[in-house]
């Protein structure tokens, strides 16, 4: 093998540590799958830097050495810089409200059973969009026992007074993403597309399709770091 | 004989710059070149570098970053998987003797398709990871269909896919027990049917590949190097693949069609070949798609491990084009077959 195969394995490895090291990866794969990512990197880097090193120390006796004929497959292994480029200069963001709007939405009853009631306290209770839409399916919300819970997602489109949030159930990477969506109503001004917030309110009972928040507070914030539930 | 084979972009580029550099002629030419080359991969990377103004426009626009998450995203996931793959693959060229899998593999395909289709529930992993292991075994001589079998029920009998199809349907072990006997009759019927009928001269690329010789850490590395880069490749195809149609045909057209019953089959099974969803997380989506029949559900699960555009991208990389034309609609009538012998039989 030769010095730009082991250069471009380099890369990717290096790709992929920095990706984990950064936490940028769980932008695109579920986060449990860090330790496994940063180990395929490690592999991946000594591999290439072997390769490297002795393409480059026998590179001028590669006459005599190399006589074989190669799987004539291997030019295809250039195509791993695209992956790579778009990764070291621009790392493409979490998936947002395009795909919302096209792909199937997670089914809320899948898995839902009769949940236990919440305890309405002093705070309000943070919670998955995915819980929030199974405990507004069983018995019609009975389980809020009208206590405030707190939702964070994406802004995914405006609707007259209200916007939809939504948030992305990943089970391995972004390829399997389904979107959760809450319509938000109350809330004074509508976020901006696309925007990350945390929403506090009440479950409003009657939102037909989608489950509905009655908003009292709405903040902007930055994307978590795990943007997928 | 390789000369124009291969119709890569970048075919031109790599082979005038070796022979501007060195006297090695057509032998080097065929592998990725020496000093030249690194210089054209530094190239490709500040090429890419002074573009990246470029690219961030580009992803300004919604349906481009969705397209590049995907693509991103589908890469990324396989590479531990095909690390895993790539590693146990170079492990057997590395340490097996070469003529010991035949010797010690049952002979008679009756016997072996069967053995090596079960034989993939000892590999935990999606399918990326077996593609490069399978044709290490019809390099090392063993029989086709065998390999096949093991190739196709792998990535969806192991115990790490079964538990989480446990998970995704939960209360429905009749579900996980369906897609382990489709998959498995599906794997070995497939195999059969090469036994007797494919044309193994097809493999050839496979049977083809180059053994490195020397001390047997070399052999790994070497191996390793060489069928990541290739198995690479191709990943990015098929994960270039999987985006665009992500990105270009809305779920919805296909939820259309959810209702009707071997059409709603079908079109689980479409969906299953251009999602290319990882089959470690197959089962979760099929769960989530609740509009569709359990026995549709079951035919994504089956199709998708065996026959996806990312998968069959691997597959023309690892044993050819030709091959892979003639396997997929194989393996894609047998799955559908299975699912539905087996979903109406217990689902």
């Amino acid at each position: 093998m030769t010095a730009a195969g082991g250069l471009i394995s380099l890369l990717v490895g290096t790709v992929l540590l920095r990706l984990t090291l950064t936490g940028t990866y769980g932008r695109y794969v579920r986060l449990g799958m860090g330790p496994w990512l940063a180990i395929a990197g490690v592999a991946v880097i000594v591999v290439g830097l072997v390769t490297l090193l002795q393409a480059l120390r026998h590179a001028h006796q590669e006459d005599a050495h190399d006589h074989h004929r190669h799987g004539g497959n291997e030019r295809v292994g250039w195509l791993l810089l695209a992956p790579i480029a778009a990764l070291l200069l621009v790392a493409p963001p979490t998936l947002g409200s395009y795909g919302v709007d096209r792909g199937a939405t997670v089914d809320i009853r899948a898995g839902a059973g009769v949940l236990d009631p919440l305890v309405a306290g002093a705070e309000p209770t943070p919670m998955t969009l995915l819980e929030f839409g199974q405990r507004a399916f069983d018995r019609d919300g009975a389980s809020f026992g009208g206590a405030a819970v707190q939702l964070t997602g994406f802004v995914a489109g405006a609707e007259e007074g209200a916007f939809r949030l939504a948030r992305y159930q990943i089970a391995c990477c972004a390829a399997d993403a389904a979107p959760v969506v809450v319509r938000v109503v109350g809330g004074r001004r509508v976020p901006a597309r696309d925007r990350w917030v945390t929403v506090t309110g009440e479950f409003r009972p009657g939102g037909g399709e989608l489950p509905e928040l009655a908003a009292t507070n709405v903040v902007e914030i930055p994307a978590p770091e795990d943007p997928y539930e | 004989m390789s000369g124009g084979r291969n119709g890569y972009m970048l075919r031109r580029m790599v082979v005038k710059g070796v022979n501007g550099a060195t006297s090695v002629g057509r032998a080097q030419s065929e592998g990725l070149p020496g000093l030249p080359g690194v210089a054209a991969v530094a190239v490709v990377v500040v090429a890419a570098a002074v573009l990246r103004p470029v690219l961030e426009r580009l992803l300004d626009r919604p349906a481009v970053a969705h397209w590049a998450t995907v693509f991103v995203a589908i890469a990324v996931q396989a590479m531990p998987f095909l690390v895993l793959g790539v590693t146990i693959s170079a492990a057997v060229a590395a340490l097996v003797p070469a003529g010991f899998l035949p010797r010690v593999l049952p002979r008679r395909p009756a016997l072996a398709v069967p053995v090596a289709a079960a034989a993939g529930a000892a590999l935990p992993g999606c399918e990326c990871g077996s593609v490069p292991i399978a044709g290490r075994l019809v390099a090392r001589g063993a029989l086709p269909g065998a390999a096949l079998a093991f190739l196709l029920s792998a990535p969806a009998i192991n115990p790490v896919v079964l538990t989480a199809t446990a998970v995704a349907f939960p209360g429905r072990p009749e579900v996980v027990v369906a897609r382990l006997l489709a998959s498995l009759l599906a794997a070995t019927v497939v195999g059969l049917i090469w036994v007797r009928t494919g044309r193994d001269e097809l493999l050839a690329r496979a049977r083809r590949r180059r053994e490195e010789d020397g001390p047997r850490l070399a052999v790994l590395v070497a191996t390793a190097q060489r069928d990541l880069l290739q198995a690479g490749g191709f990943l990015v195809v098929g994960a270039a693949t999987a985006a665009t149609l992500q990105t270009v045909v809305p779920r919805s057209v296909l939820d259309a069609v959810a209702g009707a019953g071997p059409l709603a089959f079908l079109a689980m099974a479409g969906l299953a070949v251009v999602l290319a969803i990882c089959s470690e997380a197959d089962a979760f989506v099929a769960a989530s798609l609740t509009q569709f029949s359990l026995s549709a559900r079951l035919a994504f699960m089956v199709v998708g491990p065996m026959v996806d555009v990312k998968l069959v991208a691997l597959q023309a990389g690892t044993f050819g084009r030709a091959f892979a034309l003639r396997f997929a609609p194989l393996t894609l009538a047998v799955a559908l077959a299975s699912s539905a012998v087996v979903g109406w039989w217990l689902l």
